[in-house]
């Protein structure tokens, strides 16, 4: 099958009457879902055109993934933004791609922070969707039987990935709105209709967890089939916590990007040289290769490879050549085949799996009227994780609130690239030839 | 008390209206969860995910409420 819409057609046939998703009080079975995903099609193919951009805010909800499935069915090209993005931004990028028709093959565009640090396209292929459900398939061993829990933004590669898997294996999906409410994340994974659950968490969500809830997740060990994680680095101590608190559950820390997709995995609670190690993230899966470049970094091949950054051939050849995705990261190759990761290259800051430009937000900072000069930097906190700080220069004859400075910020970029914390400062640090000197600022 | 949990929460939470009716609404997980620790550090209590509820963390009256009764239970 070509297309994640023929699996859900099948699943429609199959299994009608399973429950598809979950969301609130809402839910579908696979033939309810797929009748309303038609009708969908059916209104917006008087709208759009095959290769036509539509750019939406991606709501955590059923409703989302009906017009998601439905612009597929059309042709159409999703582009789905952060629910929050401001008005603005938005506007920009409908306006960045109002003329612009993908390839036949492209069926997503999803917007990422890269190694060049400024928000891309990145166009995602019907195939490749079909690889990346593929691979965490078989990699993972998500069954028919299985609900799929997820809390993350699904315009994020990380959690709309698990879509394509749940739909593939005609397994049920509950989607939730972050993860502020425990009660109903735990809720969700308590579903007496199933009797094994599984979920993705970014580690600041497993920190999360780990601090307020640990007596609740361990009550869940004997339903909890798996916990993928990934998007950023995971500490040792809380793999430990996890495996002690979860003793029969796979744990997997999973390497994939939106540029390559889903490549590897690596489950840290089998006993071995593996057992909670930092930085692994195992073999390759199915569709997926990876080597190590001259340079000591990843470079990623096979079928989940994005087709390209959106418009943009120049920035497409900086990081594709040889259908292969070079990527920023460092890393090496074990013995048994496993890829390491040993941090990046680049200024990208990891905020809960979100990666940040810092000059982005430094750009958002300086049109305030007055902010004299300013450095986004790294705040880790053993407690929250990573978050971001913004050490400013204030200009002599303007006074302002911190608050007033991050609302600003807000009205230009999504929440999650507003500073947390701001220090007022004399001056900021720059190299000899005039730039930020970012490496001094490093803890 | 109200105060000084207002100023706590206005350091680490720039973006969210301490002042609203609807603060649940408004926050996010790194939210819920940075009000929860920097409380529990602040005043010695042992907050946990059964009391990050929608109820407990309605607007700062209520929060200033589950201080008090967790500084009772100690």
């Amino acid at each position: 099958m070509n297309s994640i819409e023929e699996y859900l057609r099948r699943d429609a046939e199959l299994y009608p009457d399973k429950v598809a998703i979950i969301c609130n009080d809402e839910q579908v079975t696979y033939r309810a879902l797929w009748q309303r995903v038609e009708r969908r099609a059916t209104e917006l193919a008087g709208r759009y055109r095959p290769g036509q951009v539509v750019v939406m805010r991606a709501a955590q909800s059923i409703d989302f993934l009906v017009s998601y499935f439905a612009l597929h069915l059309i042709h159409a090209v999703a582009l789905p933004l952060e629910q929050d993005i401001p008005q603005s931004a938005m506007d920009q990028v409908v306006e960045r791609y109002s003329r612009f028709t993908a390839p036949d093959e492209v069926a997503d565009i999803l917007f990422t922070t890269g190694t060049t640090g400024r928000s891309k396209g990145v166009m995602v292929s019907h195939r490749t969707i079909v690889a990346d459900g593929d691979n965490l398939v078989n990699a993972l061993g998500v069954t028919r039987d299985l609900l799929f829990v997820i809390c993350g933004p699904i315009n994020h590669i990380g959690s709309l990935s698990k879509v394509y898997p749940v739909i593939m294996m005609g397994a049920t999906l509950h989607i939730l709105e972050g993860l502020k409410d425990l009660g109903a994340f735990f809720e969700a994974l308590s579903n007496p209709h199933f009797a094994r659950v599984a979920t993705f968490l970014v580690p600041a969500s497993i920190r999360i967890l780990l601090q307020l809830a640990s007596k609740q997740l361990a009550a869940m060990a004997p339903r909890m089939d798996f916990i993928e994680t990934g998007a950023a680095p995971m500490p040792h101590s809380d793999m430990e916590a996890l495996c002690r608190l979860l003793p029969s559950t796979r744990l997997y820390n999973t390497y994939a990007s939106t540029e390559t997709g889903i490549i590897a995995t690596h489950d840290y609670s089998q006993p071995g040289d593996g057992y909670c190690r930092e930085g692994c993230l195992g073999t390759a899966m199915c569709h997926s290769r990876f080597f190590i470049t001259d340079e000591g970094h990843v470079a990623c091949q096979g079928d989940t490879l994005m087709s390209g950054y959106a418009d943009d051939e120049e920035l497409t050849a900086t990081v594709m050549r040889d259908d292969t995705v070079f990527t920023a990261d460092n890393g090496r190759i074990d013995d048994k085949g496993r890829l390491w990761l040993m941090g990046r290259d680049d200024d990208v800051i990891n905020v809960g799996g979100y990666k940040v430009a810092p000059t982005e937000v430094e750009d958002a900072a300086l049109a305030f009227h007055g902010v004299e000069d300013c450095i986004c930097i790294c705040d880790p906190s053993p407690l929250l994780g990573n978050r971001l700080k913004l050490l400013v220069v204030k200009r002599p004859d303007v006074d302002f609130t911190t608050r007033e400075l991050a609302r600003h910020i807000a009205t230009r970029l999504e929440s999650y690239k507003v500073p947390q914390l701001y220090e007022l400062v004399d001056t900021i640090r720059r190299t000899f030839n005039g730039k930020l000197d970012r490496k001094s600022y490093r803890k | 008390m109200k105060e000084k949990i207002k100023q706590l929460l206005e350091d680490v939470l720039p973006l969210v209206d301490l002042d609203s009716d609807f603060l649940f609404a408004e926050l996010d997980s790194l939210g819920v969860t940075t009000i929860m620790m920097v409380l529990s550090n602040e005043f010695g209590i042992e907050l946990e995910a059964v009391d990050a509820t929608p109820r407990n963390l309605k607007n700062l009256d209520s929060i200033v409420a589950m201080v008090e009764a967790k500084l009772k239970q100690k």
